[in-house]
């Protein structure tokens, strides 16, 4: 089920690509999978970027403020 | 016939009512869903201009200034309507609660907002700003815990602080114009645009625009169950209206916004309590709003685009948020518990819940068919027209981590993410879920037929959600972040732990001043104290005889000096001799005799220096 989903998505990213059914402002929605690979690749820096911030910084125990 | 009614009066004098209403059961809930459905009809009849639809009235003379209590145009209206339905549906999320004082409260924080969204002058705007910030914080403080009052007392200094920044660039404003009158402030660089800063570092506190918007996070998560479903809608959404009011097209916003959204984001991330993780997608989703109304440039199209996204993003966040506060409050409703790291493999017990949580979070998330879909895009698309690819790619990769957030890690963490569950749960209480069943379906019917919402907005709209490379472009950027998701789901976790954020200068900073003022501040203001009273005292103690005193100290200076030359066996003598002196007072000792007849010699004396200093002076100055 998921699989054919991924797979329709890309197929009418390049579909609508194909056919300049689309109203860019900017180069790269001009791209078929542009999105997807925005969406893959920025979830992944979100949860490490985040993660690293976290660790490094934010994170404390949770009785930290009545310390 | 009236004009006008102020929709706002319903809920603030009807809220006196509930009191009344003690222990009547039914007739007390039927009285709680009357008072927000009547101010619906109020406003469906100023709609159909039965009363007036678009203009100023109400006016009422104070201290020779003409305040103005309604100011009706499009931008109100649609304020005003989101409102209204939206307390509606919370109303009833919170019928069944006792506490006769909490719908008070909750009652006059929404006939509040509704005062500041009809205010047509500065003066008005402040009152009912100010009613706002103390009728929310009895919401935070009716939980009872010790950290809904620490929390509660930390937002309403905040808000405070807010406040007295508005009233100065109220009384700035008047001072410079003459004006109280309420309408986009002057802006630039320089002095003369002080006013204007702070009524704009007024506005922003309240949009919880980072550094500024801990309090956000730090006081709903803290708040009742149904508190928190209030607080979610009012405070920030009418914050979004003033700015457009007072500061639309402020290039600072677009960056502000920009900023505000992925930083909710990477908040989101980080935290464990159900609840704070939803109030930092509050931020991330004001964010949106804050961007739309820094473009949102009078007089052209892609301002008019930026306005209206701003404000159909504000009327579907409403609705879909307190959705997402309904479901996770419904968890703690049922368990007791709020936190990720405590929770899991629940969904057996509240199917139900589940699902209405999830429409609440595809709209958030912006899946095609949920009212987000058809406002956020909005915003998207104006930061396009203005060809800005860093605003426009950051407030698109918001969306990668709303979704991740709301609409993966929250319910997964919260109904999954164990075989077993952790803990006996059950469906919340009907009125809850009808509550929840609601607002689901509107924010399903604004996602199916945008047109409602889009006849609403101040501007006209050009805009079709449903071109298909919107839909195409949202969907897989959606999916793709789903796989993204299920390959590092085990990073996500949630930890005990919990996230610094700005709060932390005066929560943890503030405790540091409060040391410095109690510890070494104190220490030294003793020791001054104390140096200067010995002094003191001595100046008494030599005062009362002066002679004796002399003759004391004097003794005490011999005997200081010859008590280290003298032979040892001596030295026991001197010690006791200066003990002995140290303990003589002068008052004890005997008066220098000194008659009247000598002190009024002394006296007469005085008298005649100073008459001679006098004709000296006189001898010199006359010619």
């Amino acid at each position: 089920m998921l699989y054919i989903s991924l797979a329709v998505s890309i197929l009418a990213g390049v579909l609508v690509s194909h056919y300049h059914l689309l109203h860019p402002h900017f180069w790269w929605e001009e791209l078929p999978v542009f999105s997807a690979l925005y969406g893959f690749v920025g979830c992944i820096v979100i949860i490490i970027a985040s993660k690293a911030l976290g660790h490094h910084w934010l994170q404390k125990e949770e009785d930290y403020y009545e310390k | 016939m009236i004009e006008w009614f102020h929709p706002g009066l319903i809920y603030l004098f009807g809220a006196l009512l509930i009191p009344v209403l003690k222990g009547k059961g039914k007739l007390r809930q039927a009285y709680l869903l009357l008072l927000p459905t009547l101010a619906f009809i109020n406003l469906l009849l100023m709609s159909k201009g039965v009363l007036l639809s678009e203009g100023e009235t109400w006016f009422l003379s104070f201290l020779g200034y003409n305040l103005t209590f309604g100011r009706i145009d499009m931008l109100s209206m649609v304020f005003a309507y989101v409102f209204v339905i939206a307390s509606f549906c919370m109303i009833l999320y919170a019928i069944h609660i006792k506490e006769e004082w909490q719908h008070v409260a909750a009652f006059f924080y929404v006939g509040s907002t509704l005062g500041v969204v009809f205010a047509g002058d500065l003066f008005v705007l402040f009152f009912f700003w100010e009613v706002m910030a103390w009728s929310s914080l009895f919401l935070i403080w009716y939980r009872g815990t010790k950290e809904a009052y620490g929390a509660g007392f930390r937002y309403i200094m905040v808000h405070f602080f807010g406040g007295i920044c508005l009233l100065g660039g109220v009384v700035l404003q008047l001072q410079n114009t003459g004006s109280i009158a309420f309408e986009a402030f002057g802006w630039g660089l320089g002095s003369e645009y002080l006013a204007s800063y702070l009524v704009f570092l007024a506005f922003i506190i309240n949009a919880a625009v980072p550094p500024l918007g801990a309090w956000l996070a730090d006081a709903y998560p803290e708040a009742t169950v149904t508190g928190a479903v209030f607080l979610t809608a009012f405070t920030t959404k009418s914050a979004i209206y003033v700015l457009i009011r007072g500061f639309p097209g402020v290039e600072l916003l677009i960056w502000l916004g920009a900023i505000m959204a992925v930083y909710g984001v990477v908040y989101a991330v980080l935290e464990n309590d159900i609840r704070r993780l939803l109030a930092y997608h509050i931020i991330s989703q004001v964010g949106y709003m804050v961007c739309g109304v820094g473009m949102g440039v009078f007089g052209t199209s892609a301002g008019e685009m930026a306005i209206n996204g701003a404000v159909a993003h504000a009327f579907c966040h409403i609705l879909y948020k307190a959705l997402l506060f309904m479901g996770m409050g419904a968890i703690i409703e049922v368990t007791g518990r709020s936190k990720l790291t405590e929770l899991g493999g629940i969904y057996k017990y509240m199917p139900i819940t589940f699902w209405l949580y999830m429409i609440g979070a595809f709209s958030i998330s912006g899946f095609p068919l949920f009212n987000g879909f058809v406002s956020k895009t909005m915003v998207v698309t104006a930061s396009g027209m203005w060809h800005l690819p860093i605003i426009w790619l950051m407030l698109e990769g918001a969306s990668i981590g709303t979704f991740l957030h709301t609409g993966l890690k929250l319910p997964w963490g919260a109904w999954f993410a164990r075989e077993e569950p952790v803990c006996e749960a059950r469906e919340p209480p009907k009125n809850m879920l009808a509550a929840m069943g609601i607002t689901a379906f509107l924010c399903t019917l604004l996602g199916v037929y945008p047109k409602i919402l889009y006849d609403m907005l101040p501007y006209p709209v050009h805009y079709e959600p449903y071109a298909l490379g919107h839909v195409v472009a949202m969907s897989q950027l959606l999916l793709f972040t789903f796989v993204a998701f299920w390959f590092l789901r085990g990073m996500l976790h949630g930890t005990p732990t919990i996230s610094l954020d700005t709060d932390w200068f005066y929560r943890k900073a503030g405790k540091k001043v409060i040391w410095f003022c109690e510890k070494p501040l104190m220490d030294f203001a003793n020791y001054i104290d104390q140096h200067v009273m010995r002094m003191a005292g001595f100046f008494v103690w030599f005062s009362r005889n002066p002679v004796a005193a002399l003759r004391i100290k004097g003794e005490e200076v011999r005997l200081t000096v010859e008590k280290p030359i003298a032979n040892p066996e001596r030295a026991e003598v001197y010690e006791r001799a200066l003990e002995e002196v140290h303990r003589r007072q002068p008052i004890e000792e005997p008066l220098v005799s000194l008659s009247l007849g000598t002190a009024l010699l002394v006296v007469l004396l005085f008298i005649a220096l100073y008459l001679i200093a006098i004709f000296i002076r006189g001898w010199f100055i006359s010619p």
